[in-house]
């Protein structure tokens, strides 16, 4: 009897469990179906070739991603260039460098920086940054790509330091030791052992810094400026897509072209951004392999 | 025990009757401020009939009264033909009321030394075709534009009634105060904004301009009484919309508006009143 009652209560368990699992699987592939039923109303008005290769964002008259794509993608780029070195040499210094009291002191400071809301890092954009970058550079206005990359570069950094930092922790002691062992001062031993070894692992974390940078959508939204224009370089005012979807999506006409444009959008950086996890994921598994 | 759950359940259920008398308002942002504050006198003077508002959009508004969550869609451009098809399907008859009047001021740095422009060299400068002051006068500066988000009325209204596409190198700010702070720090930046925002009077480094067409005589959108008479050219009509089954609620609403008290609220708040047509 007592068996029975417990086997009973496992089998209830186990499908408690398996439908909480099963609920996450079928809102991704709600979300995912309905970006793309929606997407392919759009495609069914608009040739899918001016899409990709027309020259503008002009809602109701002409619909191309072109702009938003290289305005996404000039922004996000930015921000790597920025948050990758600091990223991983604030990384390295943590693990190998720093005294265990710094330590303890330093990795939770980092990770506050990713409790800032990104509404408040906007705000300093326009704020703080803008004025700043306008008078660096002399310009009339520092609301354009090189503001927005910055930005995007301190809310990526946390996500890049913890992982970079893991992916160092878990090179081996061994390969350190013999390294020293050979002769090679610190220094060598960190930039010609550790860090080439920690190498998937800190690609991984490059691609979910990426991710994050992407797919941000407030930030950029209140420090770039918005000009639809296909940017020059940084110092000129960028759309990116995510903007794009929350400037347009309060104001557009239910069920007409333009809606169905902003799922369409909404589909391509989703395609996007799943690629960039997906890869860092493949990295970090790569790391796991490795390392096992 | 049971007596007192069974009074329970019935205040639930009572509480949650249909209220009949309250009218929702939704819609367009640049009306909800005006909106709150004639729903507050309103309730003061009437409150047995409750007013609530809220924002979103002209377009939020008029969806929501197209889905029975609003009584009266905000709008501050007229309904389109593709929203009025999806009222047509659902054989919704709609009506309209004009409530205020928004009148948009053209607004350059005080450095440009001009004072007034002309609506056609206003549909050059911001369509891109020009792209530098030397155009109108003898300073080479090129011309940053500082306008409103796409999906802000204004920004509609100004290139429906100028009949232009805006310049790709247009920046598009949050709202009408970034606008402003921005020409401020810029000393080759023009821009628009809402009449109201530039109201109190001058302020630092901006200059309010004067509009004119062909001969007429230029007009300043600070000007109330050109505006009642429909002189100033930016002038656009802010519009609440209801279903014409649903009149008898709304009345009440749309006839303290037109009141006196609702008048002067509607001036104070940076708008202008209707002027009778006739």
């Amino acid at each position: 009897m007592r068996t029975k009652k417990r086997e009973r209560i496992d089998w209830i368990f186990k499908q408690v469990f398996k439908g909480t699992g099963f609920i996450t699987i079928a809102l991704l592939a709600g979300i995912f179906f309905m970006l793309f039923y929606n997407g392919i109303s759009f495609f069914q008005k608009i040739d899918p070739i001016d899409f990709f290769t027309g020259n503008q964002w002009d809602p109701d008259t002409k619909y191309s991603i072109l702009p938003l794509l290289v305005s996404t993608f000039l922004v996000a780029v930015g921000s790597m260039i920025i948050a990758v070195p600091l990223g991983i040499l604030t990384a390295a210094f943590l693990s190998e460098v720093a005294p265990n009291k710094l330590q303890m002191i330093l990795k939770p400071l980092i990770e506050m920086l990713a409790a800032i809301p990104s509404v408040a890092i906007g705000f300093l954009g326009i704020v703080l940054l803008g004025p700043g970058i306008s008078k660096l550079f002399g310009i009339q206005n520092g609301l354009n790509a090189l503001n927005g990359s910055i930005l995007l570069a301190i809310m990526a950094l946390p996500t890049i330091i913890t992982i970079s930092e893991d992916a160092i922790n878990a090179v081996p002691k061994s390969h350190r030791e013999a390294s020293l062992a050979l002769g090679a001062n610190k220094w060598e031993t960190l930039f010609k052992i550790t860090i080439p070894a920690a190498f998937p692992g800190l690609i991984a974390a490059v691609m979910l810094g990426l991710g994050r940078a992407l797919g941000e959508t407030m930030t950029v939204l209140m420090a770039t400026g918005n000009a639809s224009a296909i940017p020059k370089g940084f110092l000129d005012s960028v759309r990116t897509i995510t903007a794009t979807i929350a400037i347009e999506m309060g104001e557009v006409p239910y069920q007409t072209t333009h809606y169905f444009a902003l799922f369409a959008i909404a589909g391509i950086l989703f395609i996007i951004s799943l690629a960039i996890n997906f890869l860092g994921e493949y990295f970090a598994n790569n790391l796991r392999k490795f390392h096992a | 025990m049971r007596f007192f759950i069974l009074l329970f359940c019935l205040i639930c259920l009572l509480s949650c009757s249909y209220r009949n008398n309250t009218i929702k308002v939704k819609g367009s942002d640049t009306e909800v401020n005006l909106s709150v504050q004639l729903a507050e006198a309103f309730y003061k003077e009437n409150n047995e009939l409750l007013v609530s508002i809220s924002g979103g959009g002209s377009g939020l508004g008029i969806a929501s009264l197209l889905n029975g969550n609003a009584d009266i869609a905000n709008s501050s451009r007229s309904i389109n033909s593709e929203e009025l098809a999806l009222f047509h399907e659902k054989k919704i008859e709609l009506d309209s009321f004009i409530f205020a009047q928004d009148a948009i001021a053209f607004v350059v740095s005080d450095n440009i030394p001009i004072d007034s422009i002309s609506i056609d060299n206003l549909s050059i400068l911001l369509s891109g075709q020009q792209n530098n002051w030397s155009f109108l006068i003898n300073k080479d500066l090129p011309i940053n534009i500082y306008g409103r988000q796409s999906n802000s009325g204004t920004y509609e209204f100004v290139k429906h009634i100028l009949n232009i596409r805006f310049s790709p190198y247009a920046k598009q700010m949050n709202g009408n105060a970034q606008i402003l702070e921005a020409i401020k720090a810029d000393n080759s930046g023009m821009g628009y904004v809402g009449a109201g925002y530039v109201m109190k009077g001058k302020s630092k480094g901006l200059k309010v301009l004067k509009i004119y067409s062909d001969n007429n005589a230029a007009v300043s959108p600070l000007d109330a009484s050109k505006i009642a008479s429909g002189e100033y050219f930016f002038q656009r009509p802010l519009f609440q919309y209801y279903k014409a089954g649903d009149y008898a609620k709304v009345k009440p609403f749309l006839d303290f508006e037109k009141t006196k008290t609702g008048v002067n609220i509607i001036h104070s708040s940076g708008y202008y009143p209707v002027k009778k047509i006739k």
